[in-house]
């Protein structure tokens, strides 16, 4: 079997660093790979967390610096940021 | 079962001239497939009229699965199903699928492309900044050592207190030390403007995809490149932002490792030995310590790894990115605001303290005879502590006591390096058109210190700058995340890098200048 939630899961083992070079490798449309990163988020394969390089998308209660953060303000229309998944368990 | 599949957001597949076959797709699946829009209620009769067929008509058979019990091999049957029959009615352009953000990205995130791409995109924010921002920081050097001096003396004059000790700590100290760190001000704000709008336009994800493929290339933890190149910016958050890494010893290593993460803080004191030794090429220069500031992550890290944690395992990890997208002006606005503040809430707190202290130690006589705040600095307590220690900086080219004792108060922060020197030369006004007699004063004991060799040894300086403790809120940090004995180790291996780093640069590079 080589379907598209392990040709998803193998390039994640591989290291390939992003979802649009993902589906470049494989073939797959972008659809089908962000709906089988969606299936193996929900089936404990991956976990999906948001990161930030600046103020964290999830605002200042998920910001290890927010005591002495002055954009409080601003916070609430940040942008869509990173998101890393991150392979729980391989291919058996 | 009875399925009947209805398709909805046609109008969205339209405006990306995507097309569904819904007669082809009910082939593929073997269920009726109707095509609805809700918002438009289109479509709704056909699907109850499919809905009350199906329901007449006996159950289907079940499509044959893998005689598995295995879920993801039964899983992976369903999707390659549902995505061949999904291709079989879908009709897209004919034209390259991918987005402008893909077709970028296919270069900025390229194994050999990319990292170049970051690196070049990185000088030149140094070299923008350097040059721009040159001759406002002259300008506001010249007006706190001229003007802001003046005034000082005046009011001073006025009150009967001048030529007394608090002349020296308020012109010799606060106006030279703190005034000397505001000249930075423009430089930092054009800095974190430059990184701001690289943030907020998506441009720093990519380039966080390049450090993470190179530290998983050398067998670091993946997501380690988070806090570290939050360290870039300031190595106190970088530290609380290790709490990401969901192992133990990957956050201890990451912690250990963020101070090699060349800071804000030093780039101001990089900035000024740059501009007073490497002139125009001070962009350059500045761009180098970042450079060997990757290459000691990367290389301690590895040490590390291969002495203390030899069975880290690398964990696997994906990055979905965000489309690039115009910086918004509010935002870069509040984010440069944020970290200027953050600059001058430094300045303005723990650098006058430091100033404060340096002064105290500079007044205090070792001998009798002097008055308290009318001794010469190198006959003070100061003088004389800097004078014991700078021995040990011999063979990296820089065994000036005022040059070992500013590396002494950069314990504290590293911008206290810049107030520390501007005090014990006591600056006075610049003559037009020369970076000051500041940049002369360290100039001086660079030549002499180091035999007639000054560049490998300012650069032995920097590289020294760079490896040693940042400062006593790191180490705060670090303490409270990683306990006192693993700090302590971390302040050992800094300074025993540090040292054996600048020894190499120097003795290497006077071969050479």
């Amino acid at each position: 079997m080589n379907g598209p939630l392990h040709r998803v899961l193998g390039e994640i083992a591989a290291g390939t660093p992003t979802l649009a070079e993902i589906a470049r490798r494989t073939g797959l449309s972008d659809d089908v790979v962000h709906a089988a990163i969606d299936h193996l988020v929900r089936a404990g394969r991956i976990t999906s967390t948001e990161l930030s390089l600046g103020c964290p998308t999830g605002g200042c209660g998920a910001c290890p610096s927010s005591g002495g953060c002055a954009l409080p303000a601003v916070l609430g229309n940040r942008r869509p940021g990173l998101v890393s998944l991150t392979l729980t368990r391989s291919v058996a | 079962m009875r399925v009947i599949v209805a398709v909805t957001m046609s109008d969205v597949a339209a405006q990306r001239d995507v097309s569904v076959d819904a007669a082809l797709l009910s082939q593929a699946l073997g269920c009726p497939v109707v095509a609805t829009d809700p918002r438009r209620r289109t479509g709704l009769v056909a699907l109850a009229t499919a809905v009350r067929t199906t329901l007449a008509d006996p159950v289907p058979d079940a499509r044959p699965a893998p005689d598995t019990d295995d879920a993801l091999l039964l899983d992976d049957d369903r999707f390659t199903w549902l995505s061949d029959a999904a291709t079989k009615a879908t009709v897209t352009p004919g034209h390259d699928r991918l987005t402008v953000s893909d077709k970028v990205d296919r270069w900025v995130t390229a194994p050999v492309v990319g990292p170049l791409i970051f690196l070049a995109v990185m000088w030149a924010v140094f070299q923008l900044t350097t040059t721009v921002a040159a001759p406002l920081q002259e300008a506001l050097g010249g007006f706190f050592s001229g003007p802001v001096s003046h005034a000082v003396i005046s009011l001073l004059t006025l009150v009967h207190l001048n030529a007394t000790w608090v002349e020296g700590l308020l012109v010799n100290g606060l106006v030279a030390g703190v005034g000397m760190l505001l000249t930075f001000v423009p430089l930092m704000a054009l800095m974190f403007l430059l990184l701001a709008l690289l943030e907020d336009s998506g441009y720093l994800a990519r380039a966080a995809v390049v450090t993470d493929r190179l530290m998983r290339t050398m067998g670091l933890p993946g997501r380690a490149f988070l806090p570290l190149v939050v360290g870039f910016g300031c190595n106190v958050p970088a530290i609380s932002a290790t709490r990401i890494l969901p192992d133990a010893r990957q956050r201890l290593l990451t912690v250990l490792l963020v101070p090699f993460t060349s800071c804000s803080a030093r780039l101001t004191v990089f900035v000024m030995l740059g501009t007073v030794f490497f002139g125009s090429n001070a962009g350059t220069a500045v761009f180098g310590m970042y450079v060997a500031s990757v290459a000691l992550v990367v290389l301690v890290g590895l040490l590390l790894r291969r002495t203390l944690w030899r069975t880290m395992g690398a964990e696997p990890l994906i990055i979905d990115l965000p489309a690039y997208h115009l910086p918004t002006l509010r935002l870069t606005a509040a984010v440069v605001w944020q970290r200027l503040r953050g600059f001058l809430k430094t300045a303005s707190g723990i650098i006058v303290l430091t100033v404060c202290a340096v002064w105290l130690l500079q007044s205090i006589p070792t001998t009798g005879g002097q008055a308290f705040g009318q001794v010469p600095v190198e006959d003070s307590v100061y003088g004389v502590v800097a004078r014991k220690i700078s021995p040990a900086f011999a063979p990296a080219g820089f065994d000036q006591w005022q040059t070992a004792s500013a590396l002494l108060v950069g314990f504290v922060a590293k911008e206290a390096v810049i107030s520390s020197w501007a005090q014990t030369y006591a600056t006075e006004q610049p003559a037009p058109g020369q970076a000051g007699l500041l940049g002369d004063h360290i100039q001086a004991a660079f030549v002499q210190s180091s035999g007639g060799h000054p560049l490998p040894a300012v650069l032995a300086f920097m590289v020294f700058l760079l490896a040693y403790t940042p400062c006593v809120a790191t180490l705060a940090a670090q303490r409270r995340e990683i306990g006192l004995k693993w700090t302590l180790f971390g302040v050992a291996m800094q300074l025993a890098t540090a040292w054996l780093l600048a020894v190499a640069v120097f003795q290497i590079g006077r071969l050479f200048w």
